[in-house]
């Protein structure tokens, strides 16, 4: 059966599943705990390329490389967790785009450090064997399936109502007597740092890091997808990235066969049914399609 | 209890209480006044909710002019808001326990007591409280600030929206809990004549000011009426 998995198959499919990860753990910052990250590339990022970085250019053993690069991201989300932790909406929403998009023009411009444009590479699997792409693909399954699993359980915890009760109403959480802030910042950096564990398991399967694997499109489309699927639920980003990102990228990539010449125009084409299906999905189920219908009271 | 001394608040740039005193004591206070009087502010403003702009607020002889709202709540502090006061998407059972993170006796008994005392929302209580009415919201709300074993009560015109029986059954219950654990209660009410059934000291603000602090018993609705045609 691995013959159907051939190497650009796993590609995808390893890329589909990166996106898994990501709109899940969207779900758990803006579903849950009502956080607006628009900066989750940033994140992803800053881990496949502080990954990539240290092993390559410092030659930091492998496991090595993956745990640092997860401290680097998680010190990051905590310093801009607590800068935007009491703000509105609005403010986060601008600042952790910023964030991203200083993620991307720093790894352009610091060329002595990530090469820009030309490309850091090339990051190699765990195991250097022929299977590397299928275990790689294998281990960021699991990772992402827990990821899901650790969304399903939180809910219902009295954590996860503590977190919904703040982005419900933070006053009256406050009110009575949670440190809303606190619990706050610790989900953002929690799920902040597993965005940049994610993005030490996409590095290899890039191979290559290049400036344009980090654009504002990762971040939209695993908006895209958490709102199309459901924010509010766990399954929510797994869903929606089923729907959307995985028929673009891999269904449509792998057994439709667009002649080249064309390829241009499915990309131009998933941007406009990404758009309408956001559009339509917002007018019909702002809550997603794993969430309740239109209802009185509900936002 | 508590004490307030020159207590300016607002929102932003509007000042909306002005030069505030008051003193409550182990009582039940009604704090009366016209629509936009200030009775809202006033207790977003104990609650600190609202930041002080001057003058200091004590409760139980510590200064809490500045201390962070949750630490209020630890204190026993308890605030019932006019509006917005349950999560909509958490079931009536899981806002009531959400009132029990501090206190002594287990979460469970305080909310199978506050069902006992509404049977209306006890047949809810796996229901999501945005799909409550109402009345059936302030009983959650109420509920839960009883939950919290409170010493001060913040009640701010809780009994809106409920039928009379309720009313009643409500105001019952804040006496009985002065009477039985001497909790302080500050309670904003439109019904006068109902908050004064079970006030024993009264306020009416009048613009953001005090026009009137005295013993329900040294007052009359005359007076008090006064204070809203200013
Ligand atoms: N969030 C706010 N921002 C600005 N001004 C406000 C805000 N909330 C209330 N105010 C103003 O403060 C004044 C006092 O309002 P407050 O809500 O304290 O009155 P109230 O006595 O509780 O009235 P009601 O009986 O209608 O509840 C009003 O003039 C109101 O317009
Ligand atoms: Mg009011």
């Amino acid at each position: 059966m691995f013959d159907l998995l051939t190497s650009y198959t796993l590609f995808s499919l390893s890329t589909v599943m990166g996106f898994v990860a990501l709109a899940t753990l969207l779900h758990l910052q803006f579903g849950l705990a009502g956080i607006v990250n628009f900066g989750v590339v940033g994140f992803w990022g800053l881990g496949m390329y502080a990954f990539g970085v240290l092993l390559i250019q410092f030659e930091v053993p492998y496991p090595l490389a993956m745990l640092l690069a997860v401290a680097i991201v998680a010190a990051v989300s905590l310093l801009i967790g607590w800068v935007i932790v009491d703000l509105n909406d609005q403010a986060v929403l601008v600042a952790t785009l910023a964030f991203g998009t200083i993620v991307t023009s720093l790894v352009t411009t610091e060329k002595w450090l990530t090469e820009g444009v030309v490309g850091l590479g090339s990051v190699p699997y765990p195991v250097e064997t022929g299977d590397g792409a299928l275990w790689q693909f294998v281990v960021l399954t699991a990772v992402t399936a827990a990821i899901v699993i650790y969304a399903a359980r939180i809910a219902k915890t009295p954590y996860g109502r503590l977190l919904a009760a703040k982005r419900d109403n933070e006053p009256l959480a406050r009110g009575l007597g949670k440190n809303t802030s606190r619990h706050k910042l610790t989900i953002f950096v929690i799920t902040c740092a597993l965005m940049g564990f994610v993005g030490t398991l996409s590095a290899p399967v890039h191979r290559f890091l290049t400036p344009d694997l980090i654009g504002p499109g990762v971040t939209f489309s695993a908006w895209i997808a958490l709102i199309v699927g459901g924010k509010r639920h766990p399954l929510g980003g797994v869903l929606g990235v089923a729907l959307t990102i995985f028929v673009f990228d891999f269904v449509i990539e792998t057994y439709v066969p667009v002649p080249s010449e064309h390829a241009a125009t499915v990309t131009v084409i998933k941007t406009i049914v990404y758009g309408v299906t956001l559009i339509v999905a917002l007018m019909f189920r702002p809550l997603g399609l794993l969430g309740p219908g239109r209802k009185r009271g509900s936002r | 209890m508590l004490e307030l001394r020159g207590i300016r608040s607002g929102y932003g740039d509007v000042t909306i209480l002005k030069d505030v005193d008051l003193t409550v004591e182990a009582e039940i206070f009604a704090v009366l006044g016209a629509n936009g009087a200030g009775k809202s502010t006033l207790m977003r403003t104990i609650a600190r909710l609202l930041a002080v702009e001057a003058g200091d607020l004590r409760f139980r002889g510590e200064d809490v002019t500045a201390v962070a709202p949750n630490r209020l709540a630890e204190m026993g502090i308890s605030l019932v808001p006019q509006e917005a006061n349950i999560f909509p998407n958490l079931t009536v059972r899981e806002n009531l326990s959400l009132g029990t993170m501090f206190g002594t006796r287990s979460s469970r008994s305080r909310i199978d007591e506050v069902f006992d005392l509404f049977p209306d929302i006890a047949a809810r209580a796996d229901q999501k409280a945005g799909s409550l009415s109402g009345g059936e919201s302030q009983m959650v709300a109420f509920g839960r600030a009883l939950a919290q074993e409170p010493r001060l009560m913040l009640l701010d015109e809780p009994t809106t929206g409920l039928s009379p029986k309720y009313v009643n059954l409500l105001l019952e219950k804040v006496r009985q809990i002065h009477d039985s654990h001497g909790v302080a209660i500050l309670l904003a009410e439109q019904n006068a004549v109902k908050a004064l059934e079970v006030a024993s000291r009264v306020l009416v603000l009048s613009l953001g000011k005090v026009y009137l602090d005295s013993p329900v018993s040294e007052t009359d609705l005359e007076a008090i009426q006064g204070g809203y045609h200013i």
